[in-house]
């Protein structure tokens, strides 16, 4: 039997940034974790360094709660996870439901990982193929690799895209000579 | 005791000249503490504010009665520095609450200096919002002193409409009606000049009766002709101080009897320029219009020089016995003052490049050491003020040469009005946000201050206000080459750089200025904009931010702390940054721009177009803010005027391809398929590369029916977005087949369909050369 192929690592979500097509809106969110060890928590999971991580301390499933203020369009979530230095604790499998509230969730995602490395990207598309709007997000950790109990997850961001230009509802433009007069700053 | 003083006095006025602000203190110290005069405490309190420590300063002048205007003055100035405005106001002219006095009042009891107090008091008046009393205070200042720029600048800031050929002129009005007090402010450089020149000769008399008694017998000879000279040529100012300087004595001032201290403060505004222009007359190879430092302290010591040769001294203390026939009762308190103030000026580095050596002679000559060292500068001078006197003393009367070089002085001062005028209404010109006509007058000013930082970076700064970001950047880097020291207008470079998305240039700006000096703001503004321009927002509100913290009152980090806030979707604080903007300074029409495009984001449409018309009054030949107007009109429903707006913008900058773009969508918007089709042509012609254009002609062709075509376009929107699909643009090819087709078309059959028409379209020679070119783009 063929093992798996493993699965790549994504872009940098930073260089996704540059491009100025998606904007990190963690920051707006309220972040909650179903179980976490003392000192290894949301802190850590969203302090932008690969080297801190979330322990979980519970049962399965490990649940990552997002709740924003206002019904926001979310476009791509990135988590990171490195199999070379978490080994058991690594996550295989992850569903991403979104909702209201806590009793509203649906499963919009759900993927299988074999020994990640890196990055991973995961898209947020209705049916329409169109980034979802929504309260809340939950990341749910189903399995971990050789069947490990708690998990690690070194860091998570979540974006949204960037609304058209500043007048007019029109798409952004692309040449420096327009973008010029665009806006007073 | 007073005698004590003076060889103290006299070297803490050298320590303060030479920057020696420990030692300065510490005499400083010694001196109040064994004298505890006033002049002793202002002097103290001198070196406390000169050596950076206002607070120290304020302390000092708080806890002790200040009675003196030069104290006052020194004590609303640290006031002003702490913050503390209130407490400036009430030192100054009595406080709110008690009886306030008039500026009148004001003038007289300064004296000289109250060109610099009303000055001060007017930007404490505009801080409190009291505009329209700081504007006056302003006027009053330059009327009084109209060598003063930041006045000048205040009331540009506020929006008045100044003629400068009006303000920077000498008028009559130099020589004020009341006499001013025979205390003086020490603070104004020319005044202390007059003041010392006045006392010099009492000076020498002082120290003449110390060391020297036998010249005094020459004095009562002599004394007729000097005075008659003196009054001769007294009625013409510059003569009077020419009179003066080269006989090193006010005594021609003193010839009128009833206004002793009117030729002091005739002195304080021409005169001071004249007296080092004068200096730089004599020493002539300077050619700079404002006389050095060096030049003018080398003036001064020919008072001194000539003491030491006895004929032209002893014409100088027989002015001294004027004074003390005129106004007996000044004597004593002048005496000590002059002593003072003869030290003080002296120190004053930052005077009008007038400096009085004067006290740091009198050490010279009791120590005879340094006396050597210096003369050998002043030598040249020396002599040729010598040569002066004598011919002078010669004449008996206006001589050739003297009236030579008086016209010399004038000559020169006219040249400095003639600058401060020219400067003055470019200033003015931009300010009001003229700014084709800024640059034309800024550009016209002679070469060698053309290429000097202020003018360059006014010039770019107008060319930027005109949205032509690339002059303007050529204009700042030239700035960045010849002066890399200068911070003021970075900001507005930076924001250049930002437009034109030069991110290299505007990081190695950001990292240049904030080594240099990182407590300016506008160093933090450069680095915020640099994060911005990368898309790291998060990190340019942190140094906006920080920007605010070095100084409040600097309006532009406000705005561009708005705009980041806006970037990152935190409307509310956005609003609450542009509003702050705004509290500081009422005509920031960024900040009033700023709110219009927040409401507009909101859909506030209304609020917007009263927010963009409030910043169009401000600024009225923006061509982006017109073309915003006429978007927000259109989203009003009012297309009519937002097309008047349009083709206003248009007419204002041709080259705002935006105006045309939005034109464009609103005809199409209402129809005018045609004439949209029409403009968007030229705007093709115009930016060949911008995908937004392709998309409306693709719409414009799509509600024309012609689907070849509209797809055409759509595909060459799509290929020039090089970011990844803009949904739009896809959308509105699905949505061209959905009609049609019941099966949704998949985005390969799209190509295809357009490959084929691409081929079909191969016999229209433009398009196909466009096409031809985009593709080699594309890949």
């Amino acid at each position: 039997m063929a093992t798996p192929s493993k699965t790549p690592p994504g872009a940098d979500p930073k260089q996704l940034e540059r491009t100025g097509t998606v904007r990190e809106i963690g920051s707006q969110a309220v972040w909650s974790l179903s179980s976490c060890k003392p000192g290894f928590g949301v802190d850590q999971l969203r302090d932008d360094n690969l080297e801190t991580y979330w322990q979980s301390d519970g049962s399965q499933p490990h649940l990552v709660n997002i709740q924003f203020r206002r019904k926001t369009t979310v476009k791509m979530l990135c988590i990171y996870a490195d199999y070379k230095s978490d080994e058991s604790y690594t996550p295989s499998k992850i569903s991403v439901r979104v909702g209201n509230n806590f009793h509203n969730l649906q499963e919009v995602r759900q993927l299988e990982m074999v020994e990640p490395s890196g990055w991973i990207h995961i898209s947020l598309l209705d049916a329409k193929n169109s980034p979802i709007r929504t309260f809340m997000i939950q990341v749910a950790v189903l399995a971990n690799h050789q069947n490990g109990r708690d998990t690690h997850m070194r860091q998570i961001k979540i974006y949204t895209p960037v609304e058209e230009s500043s007048i007019g509802k029109f798409p952004r433009c692309t040449t420096v000579d327009f973008m010029m007069y665009r806006t007073i700053r | 005791m007073t005698v004590l003083q003076e060889p103290v006095q006299a070297a803490v006025w050298q320590a303060l000249n030479h920057y020696a602000y420990m030692d300065a203190v510490f005499l400083a110290e010694r001196l109040y503490a064994e004298v505890g005069s006033e002049e002793a405490l202002y002097l103290l309190a001198t070196c406390y504010f000169r050596s950076g420590k206002a607070y120290k300063a304020y302390r000092l002048l708080k806890t002790h009665t200040c009675s003196t205007p030069q104290c006052r003055y020194l004590l609303a100035k640290c006031c002003v520095d702490l913050s503390k405005l209130a407490e400036g106001e009430q030192v100054l002219t009595g406080g709110v609450l008690n009886k306030q006095k008039s500026q009148d009042d004001i003038i007289t009891e300064f004296g000289d200096s109250a060109s610099f107090t009303l000055s001060l008091l007017g930007h404490i008046y505009c801080k409190t919002d009291r505009v329209a009393k700081g504007s006056e205070c302003f006027q009053k200042s330059l009327n009084l002193n109209p060598f003063l720029w930041s006045p000048f600048q205040s009331l540009c800031h506020l929006g008045e409409k100044l003629d400068p050929d009006q303000v920077f002129r000498l008028s009559s009005l130099h020589i004020p009606v009341a006499p001013p007090p025979p205390i003086s402010p020490a603070q104004n450089p020319s005044h202390r000049l007059d003041t010392a020149l006045m006392e010099t000769p009492q000076d020498t008399l002082e120290l003449n009766r110390l060391n020297l008694e036998s010249s005094n017998g020459k004095l009562t000879s002599d004394s007729t002709v000097s005075y008659i000279d003196s009054s001769l040529i007294s009625p013409d100012p510059c003569s009077l101080l020419a009179n003066t300087v080269s006989m090193g004595s006010t005594g021609s001032l003193l010839g009128k009897p009833n206004k002793p201290k009117s030729g002091r403060s005739l002195l304080g505004g021409p005169a001071a320029l004249t007296l080092c222009l004068q200096s730089v007359s004599r020493i002539g190879p300077s050619k700079s219009v404002f006389g050095q430092s060096g030049n003018g302290r080398e003036v001064l010591p020919i008072p001194f020089s000539q003491s030491q040769g006895s004929a032209p001294h002893s014409s100088t203390s027989p002015q001294v016995l004027s004074p003390t026939l005129v106004a007996p009762p000044n004597i004593q308190p002048r005496r000590s003052t002059r002593l003072f103030t003869s030290a003080s000026s002296t120190a004053k580095e930052n005077s009008k490049k007038l400096k009085m050596k004067f006290p740091t002679k009198i050490p010279n000559r009791k120590t005879k050491c340094k006396a050597a060292k210096t003369a050998n500068s002043n030598l040249n001078e020396s002599l040729d003020i010598l040569k002066l006197d004598s011919s002078m003393n010669d004449s008996k009367g206006l001589s050739t040469p003297g009236y030579q070089s008086i016209t010399l002085q004038r000559a020169a001062t006219d040249m400095v009005l003639y600058m401060l005028r020219e400067l003055g209404r470019g200033y003015q010109a931009l300010c009001c946000y003229n700014c084709q006509e800024a640059i034309s007058i800024l550009s016209s000013v002679p070469a060698h201050h053309y290429n000097t930082g202020w003018v360059l970076t006014h010039i770019g700064r107008a060319y930027f206000e005109l949205a032509e970001y690339t002059q303007a950047e050529r204009v700042f880097s030239e700035v960045r080459r010849i002066e890399a020291y200068r911070v003021e207008g970075m900001e507005i470079y930076s924001t250049t750089l930002w437009h034109l998305q030069k991110d290299v240039a505007l990081s190695a700006l950001s990292k240049d200025l904030t080594d240099m000096d990182r407590l300016c703001p506008q160093a933090w503004c450069v680095a915020g904009n640099c994060f911005s321009l990368q898309q790291e927002h998060d990190i340019a509100i942190k140094f906006f931010q920080r920007a605010i913290q070095v100084d409040p009152g600097f309006a532009y980090a406000y705005t561009l702390l708005g705009h980041e806030f806006a970037l990152t979707e935190e409307l509310d604080r956005a609003l609450a940054c542009f509003r702050n903007a705004i509290r500081v300074n009422n005509r920031h029409y960024n900040a009033w721009y700023g709110l219009g495009m927040i409401y507009y984001k909101q859909e506030k449409f209304s609020l917007a177009e009263i927010h963009f018309k409030k910043a169009l009054s401000i600024n009225p030949q923006s061509s982006v803010m017109l073309c915003h107007i006429g978007v927000v009109q259109h989203a009003l429903k009012k297309s009519d005027s937002a097309l008047e707006t349009l083709n206003r913008a248009i007419g204002i900058d041709p080259k705002n391809p935006l105006c045309k773009f939005h034109r464009a969508s609103i005809l199409f918007a209402n129809d005018k398929y045609k004439a949209a089709l029409q403009e968007l042509e030229e705007l093709k012609q115009i930016v060949p590369k911008e995908s937004l254009v392709y998309f409306l002609i693709g719409k414009v062709y799509k509600k024309l029916g012609q689907t070849h075509l509209a797809l055409m376009n759509f595909s060459w929107a799509m290929d020039l977005d090089p970011k990844g699909a803009n949904n739009q643009i896809k959308e509105a090819i699905d949505k061209r087949y959905l009609p049609e087709d019941e099966e949704p078309v998949t985005e390969d059959f799209l190509y295809d369909s357009a490959a084929d028409v691409e081929e079909s379209s191969m016999t229209d020679a433009d398009d196909s050369q466009l096409h031809t070119a985009e593709s080699d783009d594309v890949l």
